[in-house]
This record gives structure tokens, C-alpha cells and sequence, in this order.
């Protein structure tokens, strides 16, 4: 993979260190740069506070991102010295020809023969689920979904605008209890509510539309409860306790695993994705930040999405997401169970730049027109277990303005409003940048973004993210 | 009305239920009436009928019963909202406009910082688009980046607009359509910067937009626009306009900006106004035209004329008579007509006469003195030129006389070769203290430091700047550094500048400092040993350790004794100076200082300072002795009580 600016940014754990390598090479804090003569590994010394140097190296032998080592006690992988070298490597400093030193070579020896050990050891027996603990954690998940049950019900009754003069703390301690029974994808409806509770206490003007929230959560929830009921004495009664292709599971809080998905045939083989937009958002129920990526499959046409998720007290600890301009090939790619914009991951892919040809016949892997694009939403949100919104490609007519409206006709005529959805907040508006483009976009390109129902005026809009034209993605966002 | 109105009613009223309480269920008789008003829909479609039986069995079930099934029926009632939702909009589609700027793929981890500090507020905003300039100055260029760098024109944070501005300039004309876009001439700071931008890429060429904006300008917007105005000689029929229209802080506005102009009908303009408003000479500083600088010498001498002593008593400055001359002092700065010169050989010509000049009661201004200072102010202001020959001309008319040293000095270094300098002015500077005539000498060596004073080396070019900004005809002399390291006087003592750590420093070393060539080796065997000395004999340890490590020297063997100068030390200051030593020097002889420090026991001993002292120096020696970095200041202070 060639090294580039955006890949060294990739690697950082977070970008203040990338910014704090950069100024390292800047400032000229390294010396005695050697690199072997195949060009697959670099090494040199760093100027930190103390006295003596740093020594610092990065390994490209095994192909894909780097091995950086660094002599600093750093607990950032890679560090800022790793980084910084990085750095001097595409800054295309003076490197002199030398042997490579006998501890990295050393290094290098024992994990190649990890590696060799791992590829030719046999497969990893399945483990074998203790059932008679699962059977107590289904008990238990039963039992918190009566006592979610219990608490929505006497909520309704008294009625939601009760919230007003109840105590968040309630609905946090009852979070909290759903979290201990294994239940944690109500444990966050439930925090929704306790947020709902403070806004209102907070800022009173801002009621009606917090009540609404409260029961937008509550329908999913009762939704939910309903639905997992079933699931889960389905479950005890046959006694099967593995994960399962269903989008229940992660509603109540499973997590999946890699091999899970795979054990589970959730996966496509030799896929090639390239990303149409990234944004970042703070979800204050669960506390944590969600770096979400949207990508295209371009054999499918399939709008996957790719979900970092960064808790906010261990934001320091989980490696950050980025954009990435690049088309991956990914061997095994999983998805997750869902309708509409899965969540996929993988384990390793390999990035190259799009080729003219590729970007030339993205726009075709839109939607046929608006209202095939349509149809497939409206079929999303109305389950109550799916999000309210889903990424689409629509095929681009033009895009104008009626009075101060932005609009979306597709080349049959077909018509859209643009609008930013409200519920992503300020930093996702991009709808009026469209008023900004360097350019006119040109014919046979398409709208990227996030199809939604807008309650204000009952109708489907489309929160536009990016432009996708026969030269290449105008991202909107980021 | 909708032919789905019903199912919004009902929608509307279930939504109400569930914020009232399914408690009052049975006495909402709107929800009542929307259901009765959906029968004829739920006849129609089956739909509809499964949410007329979903009410029915709402309205008629128990109360426990209720929460559950008003859930299940908003369930129904919001799916089929969502299936039956429209599309689009009607009327016709006008075109967008094409933005400034272009794409640029730039990474939300480099996009979204930059656009952070130019649209939010907080600390460490200039520094983040500082930094993004430097390293990729084209994201300014992206169509997202450019509007937020457009708005932090208007930022709140002084500085972050004045940047903002300054790469909007480096920018240059792409940007000036996105600037003009959405320009509001009623606008505020931010408008002004625009104009301001615009003017400084564009020059004379904003003079047609500049002339459109005018009439609907308000305030800070008016201002710049006629500040803007100024750049452009052919505007100097319009500026002569509204001096005649502009009243208060405006009209000043337009005199700074006549300022800047040229030609006949503006000079004639300028003659009138300084005889109707003396006070307003003050305006011309900017000006480097020849009747500008003839109109400043007529109003400093004409302000002196009534100052000179008359008919045998002598005068008194007073304070409206001090702003009148510091008004003047400012157009007379860099000035350099003939009759300019000629002003200034008329003062010294009535030099004795304004000696015998006093001020008010608690005015301190010392008339005679001052227009030494102003001129030697106005020589550094306007560079080489006639101004250097004038004062070298009066140097030479007084060359016993300290007054004109000073002068003569920085002439001579703007204008002459830096073996001239020395050999001219270094015997003004003795090595050894004189028998006869100590006081007189002194003040010729105070005289020739104080020329001195005004260059300095620039550290990045090695060129030597007078003031700051003209470059010294030839690097310095070095032969200056070994004749000021031996010289019979270190005066200035004071005036140097006050570190950090509140040490007065002598104005003779820093002036030595400024001038010295750090890297030169000679340089550096000559200020190391003297800087040392300078230290053990007036403490101010922070000051002259930092100048040593500069110059690769260390503190070692006079830290203690100097430290023991001042008052017990702040230990935190301490471990700064070890630390900037530790940068310098190799483990062993930070160690030694620690040592010093140590056995000096000259820290604070309030707030267990000392108490961390002890546990740290010590363990810091172990550390630096076993080949280890030095600590940061977390580790010392974990070792607090």
C-alpha cells in the first residue's frame, strides 16, 4: 500500500498525535535516517525531553499498514515519533542505505514466526456455551423485560407529559437495573427517557418536542419488549443459546463478534466498497461517540455502513475512524443482521485509489428514480425496530430551488425536497453547500444522503451528504 | 383538507393521550370524534379499518390494558403515516448558483478541527488554523472551508479575524467573489474586514465596487470602505468630496485616508486644514510626500517658536501644549524634506534656549532632551538617507557632545562599512576606566550603547536590523563584542528587559545579547566566562543561565551563589531552568546543577517546596546519572507530601 498522508492519518490513534508527528518531522527531531535497501524498513532517532534519543522504526515487510516500534514509554500505538518518522519517510528525506539492526531484525524473525505458527496451526475449536449460564441469563433478560414492561405501562397511564415532574433519576437507576439483566439496548431507551426528563426540567419551551422523542422511544420500546418476549422463551424453550441472524439480538444489547458473523454465513466474499460519506455524532444516552462511514458496494449498488463507536471516558483508549477517499477490497466482508444500510466490518482489506473507469460508473449504482429510492424507505421506517431514516443513491435530473426550497428532480421528473434532518444537529447541515459547489454538476451523476420522514410537514425528504459525478464524490459532509 | 386528514386527527389525539395519560382515555371526546370521522376511510381500506379496530378496542379496554394497546395502535397509525407520506415540491426549479472555491478531499479529521476553530469559540483556535495554513494551505481553497474562513472575519476573537484576514489576502482574487457574495454594507465587523480583504488583494482595481458600496455603507463598514478608498490616487477628488460632508470619527476617516494621496489639489487640501486645525498635522504620519513633511517642520516650529523663551523670562510646557507637540512628533517621525532637515538645524541652532524650557507640575517632559530622542526616532523610522547625512552632519558640528552620538551611531551603521563604525565609535567605548574626564567619557560611552541599543540580530538571517526593520549597511563588526565585554562601564545598568522571573537585567548585557552572533565561536569564548561573572556578581540566575545555554555554556559553580542573590527560588522555576538545561547540556552536568541547587537551600520553604525539593533533586541526580531523561514536572510533584 503507498504511503500517503491520509494513510499515516489513519494510522494515528487520534489526529492531535498525527498533528504532534508532523511537527516533530517539522522541526527537524530526527536523525542518523537509515532504511534497508529494499525499502521496507526505516528507522532513525527522535529528539525527545530528555537527553538521549528515541529510536523509532517503521516496518513495511508485511505489507498493508506499518509495524512502528518506537523506544519511548508512549502509551499510544503508534506514537508521535512512529508517526512523525512516517512523516520524514513521505516528506522524502534523505535515508541512508544500511543493514537492518539486530534487534528489529530479531523482532522481525519471531513474528514471522507467529504468523507461520498461526497459519498452519488448526482452526480454533468453537467454544461450547455453558447453557446452564445462559439459560440464567435468558431468566434474567425475561424478568428485566417485565419490570420495562411494568415501567412503560405506569408511565403511560400517568401519561408522558408526567416526565415533567418525575425524577430522571428514576428512569437512570431503572437503566441501570435493564443493564445488570443483560438488556442493554433498553437500558439506553430508558436513558433516553431520563434525558428527556432533564431537557424538559431544564428548558421547559422545549417540551413538546422532547415528549415527542419520549414516545417515538416508547413505541420502539413497547415494540421491542414484545417482540424479545417471544424471542427469548423461543429461545429457553429450545435451548438455543448462540447468537442469532436477527436484528432483536443486537436490539437487546448482543454484541457481535467477527467469527460469530462468519459462524453465522453473515458475510460477502471479495467485496469492493468505497465510502460516499463520514460523519461523527455524540449520542448523550450512551454517552459515546459514533463514527459512521457509508459505503458502496460497487458490484451491488448496496449502501452498507461502517459504525466506530468511541465512549466517551475511553476516547482516549479507541482508535478514531476517518474519511477514506480510497476503493478497498476487502476479502471477507461481514454484515450484520438488519434491513436497508447494514452495518459491515472486516478484519483486513486492501486500499488503492479508484480508477477513472470505477468512479465513471458509480453514479449508475443509484436507485432507477426517486420512487424506487422511496418505496425502499417507506418499507424501512415503518418497522419499528429500524431507524426512522436510510442512506440512498438517487439518480440526479437536476437540482434547483422553488422559492427557498433546495429540490432533488430525478430524470423522469420525479421530485424530492432537500432538506437537513433536524435530529443530526448544526454540525450535519449541508443541504445549503449545494448553493456552494465549485461546480456544476455535471450530467449522469447522482444525490447521496439520508431519506427521511419529516413529521412537520409529512413528507419524505432526502438530507443530501454527497454528490456523486462520473469524476468523483463532492462530499457535502465530510 | 387532506383525504388522510382523519388519520392525522387520530394521530394527533393518540399523541395527546399519550402525553395526558391513558388515564383519560375515556373522556377525550376529540379522540372520540377523529375516530368517528375515520369510519369512512376504515371502509374503504383495510388499513384503516385495523386502526378504527385498534380504537375501538382502545377506547373500550380496561385501564391496564390501555398503555399497550395505544402503543400498538401508534405503531400502526405511524407506519401507515410513513407509507402515505408525499413527495416533492411544485413550481418552477431555478438553477443554483455556481460557489467559489473548489474540492478539495480533505479528511473529517483535518476538515473538522479547522472548521471548529473558525465557527465556535474556546482556546487554541488561532493555533489550529494556523497550523492547517502551514501544512496545507489549499484546504483554505475548499468551497466548505472558505465560507468558514469568510465568517471568522467577523469572529469575536480579535485575533482569529485579523488572521482570517491575512489568508484571505494570501489567497488573493479567487476569493474576492465569496467575499463580495452576501457582502452587507449595513453590516458590522465583519462586512469592514470584507472590504478590507478586498481592498488589500484588489488595490486600485476595488475602486469601482469601493465607489458602489459607498452610499449604502454604515459605520465600521463606511470607514474601511473610505480607508479602502485611500489606495487609489484617483479617488482623490471623491475624498476631497466628503471631507467636506463627513462629520466626527467618519471625516477623520477620510483624512487618513487623503493621507495616503498625492498631487496638487490634496496638498493644497492638507495646507488649508493643518492652518485650520493644527491638531489634525497629526493625520499625515502615514504620508511620505515632500509638502507633507514641509507642512510637519512648519507646525513643529511653529510649536517650538512659541515655546522659545521671550523677552527674558523663560516658558512653561504646558499639557495642551505637550499634546499639540506629541500630535506633531507623530507627522514628524521619517520625515526627510528639505525643510524638514533644515527645522531640525534650527533646533539645534536654539538648543540652548529650549534647555532653559519647563514643563508644568507633574508634566516630567524635558523639551530639549525630547527632540534629541524624536529625532533619533525619526532617523530609525525613515531609514538610510538624507536624514543619516544630517545627523551625521550635526554629530560632527558637536563631536565632544553626547547629544548627537546616539544618531550619528545608527547613521553610520545604515550607511557605512562595519570596520568604519568601529574604528569611528569604538574609542567612545574605553576598556579602561580614565583618569581625567571619567563622568564625560561615561556619558559618550552611555551615548554610543544607546545607539547600539536600536539594532539587534535577527537570529534566522543573521542580518542586523535597526529597529527592527533596516538592515545595517554590513553585518556588525565582531570586534564590538570583545571591546563592549571589556568595556570600563556596564551602563545602561537598567532598562534591559525583565525576564519572566521578575530579574531586572542590565540594559548593557542585554544590549550585548542582541548584538552578539551566538553561533560564533569567538563570540562564544568571550560572553561565556563574561556571563558567568556578570551572574555571580548580580544574581538573576534565570536570565543569564538561559543566555549561557544559548551560548554552550552552563551555570555550573555559579548557580548556587547567584541563586543565593535574590529570594528563596519557587521550585517549579527551578525545574523549568533545569529542564531548558537538560535541552542543552549532557546528563552530568544537569546533574551537577541539581546538586548546586541542593546544597544552596535557597528554596521557598512555604507550601512543603522544600520538602520536594529534597526528595527530588536527589532522586533527579540518580536519574540523570543513570543515562536516564530528565523528569517531567508530573514526577516531581508526585513526590509531594
Amino acid at each position: 500500500m503507498p504511503l500517503t498522508e491520509q494513510s499515516i492519518l489513519l494510522l494515528a490513534p487520534n489526529p492531535a498525535a498525527a498533528e504532534n508527528g508532523r511537527k516533530l518531522s517539522q522541526k527537524g527531531s530526527y536523525s542518523g535516517r537509515r532504511r534497508t535497501a529494499g525499502g521496507d524498513l526505516y528507522w532513525a532517532e527522535c529528539a525527545g525531553s530528555g537527553k538521549n534519543p528515541y529510536r523509532v522504526s517503521a516496518d513495511f515487510a508485511a505489507g498493508g499498514d506499518p509495524v512502528c516500534r518506537c523506544s519511548c514509554p508512549s502509551r499510544q500505538f503508534p506514537c508521535k515519533h512512529a508517526l512523525g518518522l512516517l512523516f520524514e519517510v513521505l516528506g522524502q528525506k534523505p535515508f541512508e542505505t544500511a543493514e537492518a539492526p539486530q534487534d528489529i531484525a530479531e523482532k522481525r524473525a519471531r513474528q514471522a514466526a507467529r504468523a507461520a505458527k498461526k497459519e498452519s496451526g488448526a482452526p480454533a475449536k468453537p467454544k461450547k456455551p455453558n447453557a446452564a449460564a445462559q439459560k440464567k441469563k435468558l431468566d434474567k433478560q425475561l424478568a428485566g423485560l417485565d419490570m420495562a414492561e411494568r415501567m412503560v405501562s405506569e408511565l403511560l397511564t400517568a401519561g408522558v407529559g408526567a416526565l415533567a415532574g418525575s425524577s430522571a433519576q428514576t428512569y437512570e437507576k431503572l437503566a441501570r437495573d435493564l443493564g445488570s439483566s443483560y438488556l442493554t439496548g433498553l437500558q439506553t431507551s430508558f436513558s433516553r427517557i431520563a434525558l428527556t426528563v432533564r431537557t424538559v426540567q431544564r428548558d421547559p419551551g422545549r417540551a413538546q418536542a422532547a415528549y415527542g422523542e419520549a414516545l417515538r422511544v416508547l413505541i420502539a420500546l413497547h415494540s421491542t419488549i414484545k417482540k424479545a418476549r417471544v424471542f427469548l422463551q423461543r429461545k429457553l424453550e429450545e435451548g438455543a443459546y448462540s447468537a442469532e441472524d436477527t436484528v432483536l439480538f443486537e436490539a437487546l444489547g448482543g454484541v457481535w463478534k467477527l467469527e460469530d458473523l462468519r459462524a453465522a454465513g453473515a458475510f460477502r466474499e471479495n467485496a469492493r466498497l468505497v465510502q460516499l460519506s463520514f460523519d461523527v455524532s455524540y449520542d448523550e444516552a450512551k454517552k459515546e461517540f459514533c463514527e459512521r462511514g457509508w459505503w458502496l458496494d460497487t458490484a451491488s449498488g448496496q449502501i452498507d455502513q461502517t459504525l466506530n463507536l468511541r465512549p466517551a471516558k475511553a476516547l482516549k483508549y479507541v482508535k478514531g475512524d476517518d474519511s477514506r477517499f480510497d476503493l478497498l477490497e476487502i476479502p471477507v466482508l461481514c454484515t450484520y443482521p438488519g434491513e436497508g444500510n447494514r452495518r459491515v466490518r472486516w478484519d483486513s482489506a486492501n486500499s488503492r485509489p479508484i480508477t477513472a473507469q470505477e468512479q465513471a460508473a458509480l453514479p449508475a449504482l443509484a436507485q432507477p428514480d426517486l420512487a424506487a429510492a422511496v418505496k425502499l424507505v417507506k418499507g424501512q421506517i415503518k418497522n419499528t425496530l429500524l431507524p426512522k431514516y436510510m442512506a440512498v443513491m438517487a439518480p440526479i435530473g437536476r437540482i434547483g430551488m422553488a422559492g427557498d426550497v433546495f429540490v432533488l428532480e430525478d430524470p423522469k421528473g420525479g421530485r424530492i425536497v432537500l432538506r437537513d434532518r433536524a435530529e443530526d444537529g448544526a454540525d450535519h447541515a449541508s443541504t445549503a453547500r449545494l448553493a456552494a459547489l465549485p461546480e456544476a454538476v455535471p450530467e449522469g451523476s447522482a444525490l447521496f444522503g439520508m431519506m427521511f420522514y419529516d413529521g412537520a410537514d409529512r413528507t419524505i425528504c432526502l438530507h443530501p451528504y454527497s454528490v456523486v459525478t462520473p469524476r468523483r464524490v463532492i462530499r457535502l459532509l465530510y | 383538507m387532506s383525504g388522510l386528514q382523519p388519520l392525522y386527527d387520530v394521530k394527533e389525539r393518540l399523541e395527546y393521550a399519550a402525553i395526558a395519560g391513558t388515564g383519560l382515555l375515556g373522556e377525550d371526546f376529540r379522540l372520540q370524534r377523529a375516530a368517528e370521522n375515520l369510519k369512512p376511510l376504515a371502509a374503504a381500506s383495510p388499513v384503516f379499518a385495523k386502526i378504527d379496530g385498534g380504537l375501538t378496542r382502545l377506547l373500550s379496554a380496561p385501564p391496564e390494558q390501555r398503555p399497550g394497546l395505544l402503543l400498538d395502535l401508534l405503531a400502526l397509525v405511524d407506519a401507515v403515516a410513513y407509507t402515505q407520506a408525499g413527495t416533492g415540491m411544485e413550481g418552477e426549479l431555478a438553477p443554483l448558483p455556481v460557489g467559489s472555491g473548489r474540492y478539495c478531499q480533505i479528511s473529517y479529521g483535518q476538515i473538522q478541527p479547522l472548521l471548529a476553530a473558525l465557527t465556535t469559540t474556546g482556546g487554541g483556535r488561532v493555533e489550529t488554523v494556523q497550523s492547517a495554513w502551514d501544512n496545507h494551505p489549499e484546504f483554505f481553497q475548499d468551497y466548505r472551508v472558505l465560507p468558514a474562513v469568510i465568517g471568522g472575519l467577523g469572529d469575536s476573537y480579535g485575533e482569529m479575524a485579523e488572521l482570517c484576514a491575512k489568508l484571505l489576502k494570501t489567497l488573493g482574487p479567487s476569493v474576492v467573489p465569496a467575499l463580495r457574495r452576501g457582502f452587507d454594507p449595513d453590516g458590522k465587523k465583519e462586512m469592514a474586514r470584507r472590504v478590507e480583504v478586498i481592498a488589500a488583494i484588489e488595490g486600485a482595481g476595488a475602486t469601482p465596487w469601493l465607489r458602489e458600496a459607498l452610499p449604502e455603507a454604515k459605520k465600521d463598514v463606511r470607514a474601511a470602505v473610505i480607508t479602502a478608498l485611500g489606495a487609489d490616487q484617483d479617488n482623490a477628488g471623491l475624498l476631497l468630496d466628503l471631507s467636506k460632508s463627513e462629520r466626527g470619527k467618519s471625516r477623520e476617516t477620510v483624512l487618513r485616508a487623503l493621507a495616503l494621496l498625492d498631487g496638487e489639489a490634496v496638498a493644497d487640501f492638507w495646507r488649508a486644514e493643518v492652518e485650520k486645525r493644527p491638531e489634525n498635522v497629526e493625520f499625515l504620519k502615514t504620508s511620505r510626500t515632500d509638502w507633507a513633511s514641509d507642512l510637519a517642520a512648519a507646525s513643529l516650529r511653529s510649536l517650538l517658536e512659541e515655546a522659545l523663551p521671550r523677552e527674558g523670562r523663560n516658558t512653561q510646557i504646558t499639557r495642551e501644549g505637550l499634546n499639540a507637540l506629541t500630535e506633531c512628533r507623530a507627522a514628524v517621525l521619517g520625515k526627510t524634506s528639505a525643510a524638514m532637515l533644515d527645522c531640525w538645524r534650527w533646533i539645534d541652532q536654539q538648543l540652548p534656549a529650549f534647555r532653559q524650557v519647563t514643563s508644568a507640575p507633574g508634566l516630567h517632559f524635558h523639551l530639549a532632551g525630547s527632540l534629541g530622542e524624536w529625532l533619533l526616532a525619526s532617523l530609525c523610522q525613515a531609514g538610510p538617507g538624507p536624514l543619516c547625512s544630517l545627523c551625521l552632519e550635526l554629530w560632527e558640528k558637536h563631536p565632544k557632545e553626547p547629544r548627537y552620538l546616539p544618531h550619528a551611531v545608527a547613521a553610520s551603521l545604515l550607511t557605512r562599512s562595519a570596520a568604519e563604525v568601529y574604528d569611528t565609535f569604538s574609542p567612545f567605548v574605553p576598556t579602561a576606566k580614565p583618569l581625567l574626564g571619567g563622568e564625560q567619557k561615561k556619558e559618550l560611552h552611555n551615548a554610543v550603547l544607546k545607539g547600539l541599543s536600536r539594532v539587534s540580530r535577527d537570529e534566522d538571517t543573521g542580518a542586523y536590523l535597526v529597529d527592527g526593520v533596516w538592515p545595517a549597511a554590513q553585518p556588525l563588526d565582531p570586534r564590538w563584542i570583545k571591546r563592549l565585554v571589556h568595556a570600563a562601564w556596564r551602563t545602561p545598568e537598567g532598562g534591559g528587559s525583565a525576564y519572566r522571573y521578575g530579574e531586572a537585567i542590565s540594559g548593557f548585557d542585554t544590549i550585548l545579547m542582541r548584538l552578539a552572533d551566538q553561533r560564533d565561536p569567538e563570540t562564544r569564548r568571550e560572553l561565556v566566562p563574561y556571563l558567568r561573572q556578570r551572574m555571580r556578581l548580580l544574581g538573576n540566575y534565570q536570565t543569564y543561565s538561559r543566555w549561557l545555554f544559548q551560548l554552550g555554556g552552563s551555570p555550573g559553580g555559579v548557580l548556587g551563589e547567584a541563586m543565593k542573590k535574590g529570594k528563596p527560588a519557587y521550585l517549579y522555576y527551578i525545574w523549568e531552568l533545569l529542564n531548558d538545561a537538560a535541552k542543552a547540556l549532557p546528563g552530568d552536568e544537569v546533574a551537577g546543577l541539581c546538586r548546586e541547587v541542593l546544597d544552596a537551600k535557597w528554596i521557598r520553604p512555604t507550601g512543603n517546596e522544600l520538602f520536594l525539593a529534597n526528595q527530588a533533586l536527589p532522586w533527579t541526580i540518580e536519574q540523570l546519572r543513570a543515562g536516564k531523561p530528565f523528569p517531567a514536572w508530573e514526577d516531581w510533584w508526585r513526590m509531594r507530601k
